[in-house]
């Protein structure tokens, strides 16, 4: 990817422009993030609360690039058979069986031990070659011609083994295969991880990448966001629930709503075919919003106070 | 404009921002890349380079607004009386100013000055001089650039306390020259000229500007390490001296210490535990037996199990130190989840319990409370036994913190014995130095010899070296 120049990253308003395109509006730090990530080729940490866009923001770019978005979901024991590359032994098992008899025509007319070990040599090591090797998404996306997007989602949930796993990748864009040797990228590709910041990444990890902290949006960011995504929407209903979702916010809830939840939101009151917030409208359909009893629980008394601020 | 970025990544590290060299690198690509036209662009990439959690951000900007944004304080205001005299001057000695070499500058000279100096050529000359053209024409830029020049040569950046301030200030004032204005201004005096009074203003706002960038370049610079220092003192001070002042910087010292410890060794330990069989690992291991397997594989589940019981001595003479090993070890809750605590002085009693309830502070007055009073190691010893010694086994360690001072008493070696048999390690800690162990009434040298390992423990440097060696050895 980096090998040739791409006119959609060629400069931070570029990329803000075919971002929102492409549906997705970013304030002008994530633009710049992305800017950087292709110009100094580095792989970007983007943390954050949980529905602020993480993912949503290497599926785009992957759009945008038109490339392939290869995503490696991190969970609790991930190992590197299933992040890096596996032997594929099923294949390798038959294949030793089918070969068996072949071994004879091979070694025809060979004398003695030697010379037939000697002639064995000259295959190599066939069952490890490529052939027999089952590319996982970190391998998979240093195959890519045309590079990729490869998405290490909630990296934060694997275990600090896994991290110095992807330092090599992250740094140098290679794996080493100790059967093979090192596999080095065609093209780099462009890498994002996320993390909700349930616990700390080590130090290694952060320093090989741009760190981009995407917070809860601003008022004027949101509303273009759901003007993005949800068009069909009056222009006040848009103001008057992005205001509200915002004093939301400034609660002390178990679970902010988030992006995604908002957009959620505008969906059902379109359905619903609202064209004003009252009382009633948001309390039925609360649980949009807020995942948790206990979060529309505390918000039922606060409703009043919040659909009609006392400064307005 | 790159060693001003240095300069600025310096700034970014006393103020608590790690930042490697290689992340410098990675900076000086950012601004590269960026350019340095668009400051909030080249803000939020130096942002994504240096600034690696959402604490440090706030950091950096709070440091980024100020390092960048050290423009002067606008000194034109204080001339607004000058303006005045100069007007008033104007008047009745438009005649002296065709005296005076030309140019647009020196026609806006306050009059004073100029007649002064049109008799006295010392005057004349420290007119001419760099630095007074600069004050006189309110030059803020050529200002700002004489001050760094200055404050660089005299060593500014090396600031570190806020008692140097005075005297950096007075460095830079003697760089730029000042002394010539301070005769000047003696020798006005003594002649008692009009111009004196424009040539002590000229003076006073040079030394506010200077004593202005002092403050600032300290805000920067030194704040930071100011806080390391004490740090520094406080890491290495006898813990019953430190001033109860000082307590809780020490805890949060502490913490912090914890938290590096834990970030260091929360790496988990393997245990072969039967969990599932490996398959992949079964069939390839299998293959040079013609795929038949001949062996199993199983996987390893990984579990963690350190199991840490720490004995403290909470008598007077060592209460303190106890108070500290007990704090470690409670902030270390992530490495260390199975820690049980022991509180001795006369009998010997389980305080775990103080401390899941509550906080540290209550905890340890608690424990105190209940616990304090003349030191028996025999009895303390015996009730150990009878409370925790069937839970010792070799993945136990067991951390005796104590100056080991039994008013001669019986020492129960034996319980120790049996403790050192059954244990993964022992480890004795006394805060007195060695020097003094086995002497009057210390009973450590014959302790010492059911210890795995007895050390020296009197400040947080040295428990810090102890626990994160123990927390190896634990692994």
């Amino acid at each position: 990817m980096h090998t040739q120049d791409l006119p959609q990253l060629a400069s931070v308003e570029e990329i803000e422009a075919g971002f929102e395109a492409h549906g997705y509006i970013c304030s002008r730090k994530i633009a710049t993030a992305v800017f950087l990530a292709f110009q100094l080729r580095k792989p970007v940490l983007v943390e954050g609360p949980p529905g602020v866009g993480k993912t949503e923001l290497a599926k785009t770019t992957a759009t945008l690039l038109d490339v392939p978005l290869i995503r490696l979901q991190c969970y609790e024991g991930l190992d590197e058979a299933k992040a890096l590359y596996e032997w594929k032994y099923g294949k390798q098992l038959l294949y030793t069986q089918v070969l068996k008899e072949k071994l004879g025509d091979l070694l025809q007319g060979a004398k003695g031990l030697a010379e037939s070990v000697e002639r064995l040599h000259q295959f190599g090591d066939i069952f490890y070659s490529e052939e027999f090797l089952e590319p996982r998404p970190l391998l998979k996306a240093m195959q890519q011609d045309k590079g990729a997007i490869l998405l290490i989602d909630e990296v934060d949930k694997s275990d600090y083994e896994f991290e110095s796993l992807l330092l090599e990748i992250l740094s140098d864009y290679q794996i080493s295969i100790p059967e093979i040797g090192t596999v080095k990228a065609r093209t780099s590709p462009m890498v994002f991880l996320t993390s909700n910041n349930t616990r700390d990444i080590s130090d290694a990890l952060k320093r090989r990448c741009l760190h981009l902290y995407i917070p809860f949006p601003t008022v004027e960011l949101e509303e273009r966001i759901i003007c993005s995504r949800v068009p069909d929407i009056n222009e006040q209903l848009r103001h008057q629930l992005v205001e509200f979702v915002h004093s939301l916010r400034q609660l002390d809830l178990k679970k902010a709503p988030a992006i995604s939840e908002t957009i959620d939101w505008a969906r059902s009151l379109l359905l619903l075919h609202a064209d004003q917030l009252d009382e009633q409208l948001v309390s039925d359909t609360l649980n949009v919003l807020l995942k948790f009893e206990d979060d529309i629980e505390a918000t039922g008394p606060e409703l009043r106070s919040l659909l009609h601020p006392p400064g307005n | 404009m790159q060693s001003n970025l240095l300069n600025f990544i310096q700034v970014l590290r006393s103020n608590d921002v790690r930042i490697s060299p290689a992340e410098t690198l990675d900076a000086v690509d950012v601004a590269a890349t960026l350019g340095y036209a668009d400051r909030s662009l080249l803000r939020d990439g130096l942002a994504m380079t240096l600034a690696k959690t959402p604490e440090e951000e706030v950091i950096f900007l709070e440091c980024f607004q100020r390092f960048f944004h050290q423009g002067l304080a606008n000194f034109a205001s204080g001339e607004v009386p000058a303006d005045d005299a100069q007007a008033q001057a104007d008047a009745d000695e438009t005649a002296a100013g065709d005296d005076q070499p030309g140019g647009a500058s020196e026609e806006q000279l306050p009059s004073p000055l100029e007649s002064a100096a049109a008799d006295n050529p010392q005057l004349q000359a420290l007119l001419e001089s760099t630095l007074m053209q600069n004050l006189l024409r309110n030059d803020r830029n050529q200002l700002t650039l004489a001050m760094n020049r200055a404050g660089e040569r005299v060593g500014l950046q090396q600031i570190q306390m806020f008692t140097q301030k005075g005297q950096y200030t007075r460095k830079i004032l003697d760089e730029l020259g000042e002394a010539h204005i301070r005769n000047a201004v003696i020798e006005l005096e003594r002649a008692d000229s009009p111009a004196l009074v424009s040539l002590q203003r000229y003076r006073d706002i040079l030394r506010e500007q200077v004593r202005d960038y002092v403050e600032r370049e300290y805000l920067l610079q030194a704040k930071g390490k100011t806080r390391q220092f004490m740090d520094d003192v406080l890491s290495t001070t006898r813990l019953n001296n430190i001033e109860h002042m000082y307590l809780h910087k020490v805890q949060e010292l502490i913490r912090k210490m914890a938290r590096k410890l834990a970030s260091r060794h929360s790496r988990k330990r393997r245990q072969l535990k039967r969990g599932q069989l490996d398959m992949g690992k079964t069939i390839r291991k299998g293959i040079p037996n013609e795929g038949v397997m001949f062996n199993t594989y199983w996987r390893r589940t990984r579990k963690e199990k350190p199991q840490i019981l720490a004995v403290c001595d909470v008598s007077g003479s060592v209460a303190a130190y106890a108070k500290f090993l007990l704090l470690f070890l409670y902030s270390l809750q992530d490495v260390l989840p199975k820690v049980r605590s022991f509180a001795f002085s006369s009998h010997l009693g389980e305080v775990s319990d103080y401390f899941q309830q509550h906080p540290v502070e209550k905890a340890i007055e608690l424990v105190n409370w209940k616990y304090g009073g003349a030191t028996d190691y025999g009895s303390s010893l015996l009730d150990f036994a009878r409370l925790a010694l069937d839970d010792i086994n070799s993945n136990t360690t067991v951390i005796i913190l104590g100056d080991a001072r039994n008013n001669n008493g019986d020492p129960r070696m034996d319980i120790m014995q049996s403790i050192y048999q059954r244990s993964r390690q022992v480890i004795w800690l006394n805060p007195e130095s060695r020097r003094a162990w086995g002497t009057g009434d210390s009973e450590m040298l014959r302790y010492q010899s059911a210890c795995h390992f007895s050390a020296e423990c009197n400040n947080l440097k040295q428990l810090e070296r102890i626990i994160d060696q123990l927390l190896k050895s634990t692994r």
